[in-house]
């Protein structure tokens, strides 16, 4: 393991004290790790807790010619949170104040640290909520919420977590402060919001975030629908867009995965069923009516066994509960998942679907499906064990397969994990080399020496068009 | 790139102290690392550090269990931060089996302590608790202190966590047998039978009241499980045996707190590989109780809001909420819940007293959160949190009285 010397570890102990820097060898070790399956090497971390001690620390690390890699939880499923060769991490866990609620906009300031469901909490009382709901939505920070531009079950009526940013304050690699947007509806200037959400800590380290907050809707009611294949479902989730319905969240889960989460939820899934669909409506009373009216009625014409209306706000939660806790449960399975994130067209979602499970068939592997069907995201699971060597030859291969499948389609590589580190070397099959070259140019604007999450996102030679292709394995430089 | 030598760790012999209980290396590996336990981890909440995580305690676990790392001083910190709460174990969808995991784990981080400290350890929690006379003669010493006003000159660390003993208490009689029916063995327990003999005296009302013959079992008889869970797997063996043989006869075996019915409950896993003990630790683990899955029938009364406190080891591991309320309903209380989804208090057997700043934190949210839940009294079952909870409202100031629900009886 790399270590930084010492001599720079107490310049940040001057800025944070010696609590908040973290040196020994086992705390390295954690923060070497995120959600994904991927290890990498920490050098130091740092716990800042205000945007003064970022700005300073980002100062000294640009002045010691240090690589940074910002994090929030480290649920991140690409490997975006995990630092090559020995990177400072710095954590802003702890920035986890909610600044100001502005109830008529609304809106509100919240530091980067608070987790995704603790706005909605703080707000519920005035009837507001956060939309986008990432199923890790308890676990996950707003900070890493807008660096991977996350989407969520309810994003597909609502919009990603882009439509939910209104301003930034973000520190620069340099030390530099800088207020993108706000809560006006159109600020003055370029609008470089879009550019920095889904930045995934290459470009700044995200230290303030204006949210904007949506009305509850009056009724919401929540559908588990059961087929009898995952053909079957696939065309009823086309079928319903098809008609014009939009439903607020529309979720499909197969026979393998159901049974893993309904190991841990007791919610009386049918355990039996080849696909589930959760499909939730909100409104008005009256639209709620018509919409769940349409949505069944396509539902059983395409062949569905079963429609069953959650009776209650506590079966309500249950359900999702089930859908949000999907990822976590697969270790009934098998110790450990290799998960991709494509997006394929809703019209061409049965023959990918069918073509994954061909895949897992070729190479002998469980491959499980959870995910957010009604814009075509796909999440196909790899169960494995990370000690059976020839297991983890099998995955990565599969893997690669997989991306070929749904890019073939003219799907896209990430829906909204992102590409961090895991997808970074299957760029190139989706933008030509100029391309990449312009992506390369714009990150360099805000970060010209490449100390930011480095070799993240964009593969090596990105620049100057000598990419090398080398997908299918682990980056260098890290480990399962 | 593909070559394999970059995708795996350098892994080696696990770092495990051989003969000594460890984590077993199927539960270590069932962590996916998704971070769903995070929120749910007071110690994380409160410090935002991986290192005060479940998660990255299940991963220290591993880097041992892969030979990347040791049982230091650094490892031995992150379990020792750790309340063992196991609101972790709850949350976690993969079934990580957490609660286990970290009592192991301790045993490892115990029998490496440096020889002094392990025998002061070893003194406190295997040997006073094994030792009734012991107990009371520590509580008899406390109730003097606090009487006499001498604890003035302890350090405020030992004011703010020691139970607060009346002298009134430790003369109060405890019927040795009540009632009629199948036998209900009731555990006296180690600090419940010194600092809340009103309590001890009320759970024989309430056995007896729940259609049981209540014999008392032997005074100051602790069930082990604090010592099981500040890693002295050893003498909490010990102690299981000497309860085990004490309960063989009865029908049931009740326990008035969480800490002592969860633990109970799995004597029979921990004596296992006992050849003479396993089965006879079995038997008498499956007829355990907590006070609360009887059918009881307190003294119905006017008694208003009662704010609920549930203690962790209901909650986690014997997944038992309602029957709190339903003994609150019962009594004529209207159950109140407390807003602060249900976190520890920071008590977690002798937590307060080793980790006096994290237990004070989150002593003092406990606290604030009982305030404002608006209630008057609020109920726990747990001596523990009930010493905790009392310490914490008396700091900030807080008109609220603790009491075990059996008191109703
Ligand atoms: C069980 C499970 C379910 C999930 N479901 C979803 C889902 O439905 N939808 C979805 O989109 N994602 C999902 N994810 C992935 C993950 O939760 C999201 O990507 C989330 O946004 C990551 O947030 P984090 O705080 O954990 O960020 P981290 O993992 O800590 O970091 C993620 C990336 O953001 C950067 N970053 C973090 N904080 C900052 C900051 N303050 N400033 C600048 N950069 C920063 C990091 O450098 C890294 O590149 C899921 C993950 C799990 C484990
Ligand atoms: S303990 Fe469970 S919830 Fe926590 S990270 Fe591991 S698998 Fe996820
Ligand atoms: S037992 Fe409690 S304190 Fe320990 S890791 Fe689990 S949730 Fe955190």
């Amino acid at each position: 393991m790399a270590t930084i010397p010492l001599s720079a570890v107490d310049r940040f102990r001057d800025i944070l004290g010696t609590d908040r820097v973290l040196e020994q060898h086992t705390e390295r070790l954690l923060y070497g790790k995120d959600g994904s399956i991927a290890e990498g090497d920490c050098g130091l971390v740092l716990l800042c807790e205000t945007t003064d001690e970022v700005s300073a620390c980002m100062r000294a690390a640009h002045e010691l010619g240090l690589p940074v890699v910002p994090r929030g939880s480290g649920t991140g499923l690409a490997g975006g949170a995990i630092p090559l060769d020995g990177s400072v991490v710095l954590s802003v866990a702890r920035m986890r104040r909610v600044i100001s609620v502005d109830p008529e906009t609304p809106c509100a300031w919240v530091e980067p640290g608070v987790l995704n469901l603790d706005v909605t909490t703080g707000v519920r009382h005035l009837g507001l909520h956060y939309a986008p709901d990432p199923s890790s939505q308890a676990a996950c920070s707003i900070g890493g919420n807008v660096a991977t531009n996350a989407g969520g079950p309810h994003c597909l009526a609502s919009g990603v977590t882009s439509q939910h940013i209104l301003g930034m304050e973000i520190v620069l690699p340099d030390g530099e402060v800088l207020t993108v947007g706000g809560p006006a509806p159109d600020p003055p200037g370029y609008d470089l919001r879009g550019f920095i959400v889904g930045g995934e800590g290459t470009l700044g380290v995200v230290t303030k975030v204006c949210v904007r907050l949506m009305r509850d809707a009056p009724t919401v009611t929540t559908l588990l629908v059961d087929f009898p294949s995952v053909t079957s479902a696939g065309a009823a989730v086309r079928d319903v867009i098809a008609e014009g319905v939009i439903p607020a969240a529309m979720e499909m889960m197969d026979r393998t995965m159901v049974r893993a989460v309904e190991q841990f939820v007791h919610a009386g899934l049918p355990v039996d069923s080849a696909a589930l669909l959760l499909v939730e409506v909100d409104g008005t009373p009256a639209q709620v009516a018509d919409q769940a009216a349409a949505v069944e009625r396509i539902c059983r014409d395409s062949g569905a066994a079963s429609v069953r209306t959650a009776r209650d706000e506590a079966e309500r939660a249950l359900f999702w509960k089930a859908r949000k806790n999907a990822f976590g449960a697969v270790a009934r399975i098998a110790p450990n998942y290799y998960l991709h994130d494509c997006v394929v067209p809703r019209t061409r979602l049965v023959e990918v679907l069918e073509n994954i499970a061909a895949i897992g068939e070729r190479h002998g592997l469980i491959i499980m499906n959870v995910f957010h069907a009604g814009d075509g995201n796909l999440h196909p699971l790899i169960a494995f064990d990370r000690r059976d060597p020839v297991q983890v030859e099998k995955v990565f291969a599969a893997g690669k397969d997989i991306i070929e499948a749904c890019v073939a389609v003219g799907g896209t590589l990430s829906g909204e994990h992102g590409i961090g580190l895991e997808k970074r070397d299957y760029m190139p099959l989706q933008f030509a080399p100029l391309d990449l070259d312009a992506q390369c140019r714009a990150r360099e604007a805000f970060d010209p020496d490449g100390r930011l999450n480095p070799r993240k996102v964009l593969p090596a030679g990105a620049k100057c068009g000598e990419l090398i292709l080398d997908a299918g394995s682990l980056p260098e430089g890290t480990w399962l | 790139m593909s070559d394999e030598g970059h995708m795996i760790p350098p892994r080696g012999a696990p770092n495990w102290l051989p003969g000594v209980m460890a984590p077993a290396e199927e539960d270590v590996v069932s962590c996916v690392s998704c971070g769903l336990c995070l929120p749910h981890c007071p110690t994380f909440r409160v410090t935002g550090r991986e290192t005060a995580s479940p998660r990255g305690r299940i991963f220290a676990m591993r880097a041992v269990m892969e030979g990347r790392a040791e049982v230091d001083d650094e490892f031995a910190t992150m379990m020792d931060e750790c309340l063992a709460c196991r609101a972790c174990e709850t949350a976690c969808p993969s079934g990580v089996p957490f609660g286990r995991m970290v009592e192991a784990a301790r045993a490892q981080v115990e029998a490496r302590r440096p020889l002094p400290e392990r025998t002061a350890r070893r003194l406190g929690i295997g040997w006073v608790l094994a030792r009734p006379w012991a107990i009371a003669a520590m509580g008899a010493g406390l109730a003097l202190s606090q009487a006499t006003r001498l604890e003035r000159l302890l350090p405020a660390r030992f004011s703010r966590t020691a139970p607060r003993v009346g002298l009134r208490q430790l003369l109060t009689r405890v019927p040795d047998e009540l009632g009629e029916g199948p036998t209900a063995c009731v555990l006296t327990g180690c600090v419940m039978d010194v600092a809340s003999r009103d309590v001890q005296a009320a759970t024989m009302r309430a056995v007896a009241g729940a259609g049981f013959r209540a014999v008392r079992g032997q005074a100051r008889g602790c069930c082990g499980a604090l010592a099981m869970h500040h890693g002295h797997p050893e003498a909490a063996k010990e102690m299981a045996r000497q309860r085990i043989a004490e309960f063989e006869g009865a029908d049931v075996v009740v326990a008035n707190a969480a800490g002592c019915s969860n633990h109970m409950k799995t004597w029979g896993h921990l004596l296992a590989d006992d050849p003479e003990w396993g089965a006879r630790a079995a038997k008498v683990a499956a007829r355990v109780r907590d006070l609360l899955e009887l059918d009881l029938h307190p003294i119905p009364g006017e008694r208003g809001a009662v704010a609920v406190h549930d203690a962790c080891h209901h909650v986690n591991g014997q997944d038992m909420r309602g029957p709190l309320r339903e003994v609150l309903r019962r009594a004529g209380a209207r159950p109140v819940e407390i807003p602060d989804d249900g976190r520890c208090c920071g008590a977690a057997g002798l937590y307060s007293v080793l980790q006096p700043e994290l237990s004070g934190e989150l002593r003092t949210q406990k606290a604030r959160a009982i305030a404002a839940s608006g209630a008057t009294v609020v109920a726990c079952a747990n001596p523990g949190c009930a010493i905790q909870i009392a310490n914490g409202l008396r700091e900030i100031g807080a008109p609220v009285r603790v009491v075990h629900p059996a008191e109703y009886s």
